[in-house]
């Protein structure tokens, strides 16, 4: 169940974190440029399907009746930490999903 | 905010106040009943159904009297529960004149 | 007067969201802590241990006890210890007044255990604001509908909804707040929405009983009946003394049908009219099962009732109460569900603030009465949002400092809780505004960051168990932000040029 849930929140995170860097604004706050329209396109479609593929392990983990439950939890969690990160560690709000997939790793192979 | 905007005229507000918490509750309450039974349902659905929307109505009656243009049609609230109440509640009154 | 609808829902927005802030506010930051009622209630009782018993043990330690002590009473209850709530309690009459003792699961003796208000209180708190039932059921319905009509209104005012969806620009000032105020509240509108909605349904035939007075005369018994199919009570024959039925097989075709077990109720227990209700644990769906159980009779153990099958509307109800009852989905929910009650009681505490912080360049400017005015509003926010969190830790403190033996210990818990939030008030009142919050803010923080020294020396022991780790874990990490907060307010305040902050009260939203 835990590596489900971690998965869900680490996918949940970088769909947001997608959708964010697909806005201007927020681009420039972290890579000091303006991204092109293509680059744009491509952020905001990988974070809709990073969006769905965090709804399908939230269902692994709960079952699909109470997995969009805690989906949305971990979502707006998610968003939160991320708009919270942003103005003072912009890398790091990038970057520290990398950190992530050693742990869910470790989930994974401990089968918890 | 501009200060004109509803800052200093105490009876608006108070009008309103009441038209969204006591106009709106009767407005409420008289729609429950009249859809509680109009709807093609059993009984227990009914209830529960309607039940189940009246605090969105509530919700947007307290809006309407803060949006409504005038403090006067904020209360409009009140004569629209009239006929609903009608509708709610004919099976008691049809008892009651019978 | 004309106004436009972003002026007027502004307006309300502001007013209606300061008038039921701090009330909201409460709500939320107790029915946050209620998601751990049982972990609180548990840590609150250290006589209790954490023990691995099968149910049909602890049934039977339960019943030879009762049946030692109680043979005569008209009722027993049995509380099975859960993976919640290790305890093992058993009460003789009515579940909620009889005569209740704890008992060690392994070997059925009696424990001794101190009288204490519990995380039950947060819950009661939460829901009725610690008044006799139903003012305060009122009370906290009307601040729900408030909440509803901050959110809608809040809504409409928003208009870069999309994009300043991740916006945040700390260290600015009353942009700042603002800038939290909106990111709280939009990223977890989902949660806000739905926890507000679901809780207004708990009591809807309270609140809004129109339809059960349209369609049933206002007679909720019948509506009850024909909801759920209740048990008929059998026709009075007299009744003579039999013995009850052995549990065990009962206990495990309840476990088989309906999941893990909460409990035993066993009505007229060694009588020819027993009945043996098995309570399951709530939470194996979304759907709130409480109440909703299997019946047996207690000298045959045929099977008499349940669990019921819900129709469609009565399974969507009892789904939306479940989604504000929290008891589904195991701890990483639960979890889930405690941080977002957190933040979006933050979310409250940054709109109460920015509502100062924007107007109190002005204050200078204002009447007499308006200074009095806005003085109060200050020292409310402090009281409410600092004094609050002070009390609740303090109600651990005071379960570890008052003496164990103390009758009607649990009320003096309560008032000690309400001791301290009055305190908080008039500190609140008296102390100019930036030391009382520092103040405030400062003994919420040590009060936490120093829970896990309390348990050592009033118990001998640190922690005891690892439910009881959990929460002296959460508190000290919820200290330490505290403690962060006190720190920030130790900084230099942001200063700005006049033109910037008209620029920024433009911008209502």
């Amino acid at each position: 169940m835990m590596t489900a849930f971690l998965g869900s929140l680490l996918l949940a995170y970088s769909s947001m974190l997608a959708l964010c860097q697909g806005l201007e604004r927020h681009y420039k706050q972290v890579w000091g440029r303006a991204p092109t329209l293509g680059l744009r396109r491509v952020l905001r479609l990988a974070g809709w399907l990073l969006l769905i593929a965090s709804l399908w392990a939230s269902a692994q983990a709960w079952g699909w009746a109470m997995g969009p439950v805690g989906w949305l939890g971990l979502l707006s969690l998610s968003g939160l930490l991320l708009a919270w990160l942003l103005p003072y560690t912009p890398r790091l709000a990038v970057y520290w999903p990398l950190a992530g997939l050693p742990v869910w790793g470790a989930a994974y192979l401990l089968a918890i | 905010m501009s200060k004109a905007a509803g800052t200093t005229q105490a009876w608006p507000i108070c009008s309103r106040v009441l038209a969204g918490l006591l106009g709106g509750y009767v407005f409420t309450y008289a729609l429950t009943a009249a859809l509680a039974q109009l709807l093609p349902l059993d009984r227990v659905d009914a209830l529960l159904i309607a039940s189940l929307l009246s605090f969105t109505v509530y919700t947007l009656a307290i809006l309407w009297a803060f949006a409504a243009r005038s403090a006067w049609r904020a209360w409009a609230v009140v004569p629209a529960a009239a006929p609903l109440a009608l509708i709610g509640f004919w099976p008691h009154l049809l008892e009651r004149l019978a | 007067m004309k106004q436009t609808l972003t002026q007027s829902m502004a307006w309300l927005h502001t007013w209606g969201g300061l008038l039921f802030g701090w009330l909201l506010f409460a709500i939320f930051l107790t029915g946050s802590l209620a998601v751990f009622d049982q972990e609180i209630d548990h840590w609150m009782q250290p006589e209790i241990q954490q023990t691995s018993v099968s149910n049909a043990q602890a049934v039977e330690h339960a019943v030879a006890y009762l049946q030692r002590q109680h043979a005569d009473a008209s009722a027993w209850n049995i509380s099975l210890p859960s993976e919640r709530m290790p305890a093992l309690r058993v009460t003789a009459g009515d579940r909620r007044s009889g005569i209740s003792t704890y008992l060690d699961p392994l070997t059925g003796e009696p424990l001794v255990v101190r009288d204490t208000a519990g995380g039950t209180f947060f819950f009661r708190f939460h829901y009725s604001l610690s008044m006799p039932r139903n003012p305060g059921i009122w009370i906290v319905g009307l601040a729900a509908m408030a909440m509803l009509v901050a959110l809608i209104s809040g809504i409409i005012i928003h208009k870069k909804f999309f994009k300043e969806f991740f916006t945040f620009r700390p260290n600015k000032g009353q942009r700042s707040w603002l800038d939290a105020h909106n990111a709280s509240a939009v990223l977890l509108l989902p949660f806000h929405l739905m926890i507000t909605y679901t809780g207004l349904l708990i009591f809807a035939l309270i609140y809004m009983p129109a339809a059960l007075d349209s369609l049933y005369k206002g007679d909720f018994a019948a509506f009850y009946r024909e909801h759920i199919d209740v048990m008929e009570e059998p026709h009075q024959a007299p009744t003579h003394p039999a013995p009850l039925t052995a549990l065990a097989p009962l206990l495990a075709q309840a476990e088989a049908r309906m999941g893990p077990l909460s409990g035993v109720v066993i009505e007229h227990p060694g009588r020819s009219d027993a009945h043996i209700e098995m309570r399951r644990v709530l939470g194996n769906r979304i759907a709130l099962t409480k109440g909703h159980n299997m019946v047996f009779d207690g000298v045959t153990g045929e099977l008499l009732a349940g669990p019921p099958e819900l129709r469609p509307s009565v399974l969507a109800q009892r789904v939306m109460f479940g989604l504000h009852f929290a008891q589904f989905g195991g701890y990483p929910m639960r979890w889930l569900y405690f941080v977002c009650g957190l933040l979006s009681s933050a979310m409250i505490a940054t709109g109460l603030v920015l509502f100062t912080v924007k107007r109190r360049r002005k204050y200078a400017s204002e009447s007499p009465l308006g200074q009095q005015l806005y003085r109060l509003v200050e020292s409310l926010n402090v009281a409410t949002i600092a004094g609050l969190v002070v009390a609740c830790i303090g109600l651990l403190w005071l379960n570890r400092l008052l003496p164990v033996e103390l009758a009607q210990r649990a009320g003096w818990e309560v008032r000690g809780f309400f001791a301290l939030w009055l305190l908080s008030v008039l500190h609140a009142w008296l102390r100019p505004r930036l030391q009382a919050w520092r103040e405030q803010l400062s003994l919420a923080a040590v009060l936490c960051l120093g829970l896990p020294l309390l348990s050592v020396f009033s118990d001998g022991q640190a922690w005891g168990d690892s439910m009881r780790l959990w929460l002296e874990v959460t508190v000290v990490a919820l200290g330490l932000l505290l403690a962060w907060s006190v720190w920030r307010l130790h900084q230099p305040q942001v200063q700005h040029s006049e033109r910037r902050v008209r620029h920024a009260q433009a911008q209502v939203n």
